[in-house]
């Protein structure tokens, strides 16, 4: 292991500052860190990139929902649908 | 029954229901609670008065309703406190590190994530996948991935509405995010025939 390696951050720190970097901007000094770690350790930077792909679809599919994109999930069962109906129509009267 | 019961709220069960129900049913995975948030959400509507109007205003009225309905949900379930699982140590938290701090070989390597979101938005076995891997987290570690990935709602505003430390939520959002990450793996990119169907 090179010398440079015993300043970065291991593999598992790495993960959660990868986390944390989600949630805040986090100090340069550690940016730094994290870059040098990123440009040397595939499995980090493939973590990094799954990560921001899952909140990514997320957030498209948020967006997409309802405007004619596929339905992902069954919708409100008919069973629930008439006892909503009945619901309304007493809290009316 | 056929009683018109204010002008609108038929058509609303029709044209927004089953939105509605899916809205909340992927932040509160629990259908029964879906269908009661859909119901508050109606008969807050009728309550109330909409600003805009057409159709797309209409959901969107809609939406801020049961997100509020979402959001009071959520508060009442944080009175109780936290699992188990939530925040006290599981075996296989760091399983995915060897003792020098290194990724093992096997975690993640070998499934291939795509390089963008395109094509998955659009597939309905991955969703189902997310759900199946959402799933299996303790209910409020999904409950602040959902805040956070999904509604993009800032650490502070979580941790005041469902009385966290800064420092809980980062710990249940790192075990959210990698459990996922390692399920999707497994479950879904680690298959050869991804995306057969």
């Amino acid at each position: 292991m090179s010398w440079v390696a015993r300043f970065l951050p291991t593999c598992q720190e790495m993960s959660h500052l990868l986390s944390d970097a989600l949630d805040r901007r986090l100090p340069w000094h550690i940016r730094a860190r994290m870059f040098a770690h990123l440009r040397m350790c595939v499995l980090c930077e493939q973590y990094r990139h799954q990560l921001a792909l899952l909140r990514r679809l997320l957030r498209l599919k948020d967006d997409s929902h309802g405007t004619g994109g596929q339905a992902p999930q069954p919708g409100l069962p008919d069973e629930a649908k008439e006892r909503i109906r009945r619901a309304l129509h007493s809290s009316h009267s | 029954m056929d009683e018109v019961v204010g002008p609108d709220s038929h058509r609303w069960i029709d044209e927004h229901g089953d939105y509605l129900y899916r809205f909340a049913l992927v932040r509160v995975y629990d259908s029964n609670v879906a269908e009661d948030l859909v119901q508050d959400t109606f008969l807050a509507a009728l309550q109330g008065t909409r600003r805009e109007s057409g159709p797309t205003a209409e959901r969107r009225w809609m939406v801020g309703i049961i997100k509020h309905k979402i959001i009071d949900h959520f508060r009442k379930t944080a009175r109780e406190p936290l699992r188990e699982g939530d925040l006290t140590d599981i075996p296989s938290a760091d399983d995915d590190f060897a003792a020098d701090g290194h990724w093992k070989p096997e975690t993640g390597s070998g499934s291939s994530w795509p390089k963008n979101p395109d094509g998955l938005l659009e597939r309905k076995q991955f969703w189902n996948t997310l759900g199946i891997c959402l799933d299996k987290l303790p209910p409020r570690t999904a409950q602040v991935f959902t805040l956070r990935e999904m509604d993009d709602m800032e650490t502070g505003e979580i941790c005041r509405l469902l009385h966290l430390t800064q420092t809980n939520l980062g710990v249940m959002l790192y075990r959210a995010r990698k459990q996922l990450r390692n399920c999707l793996s497994v479950r879904y990119f680690g298959k050869s025939e991804e995306g057969a169907h």
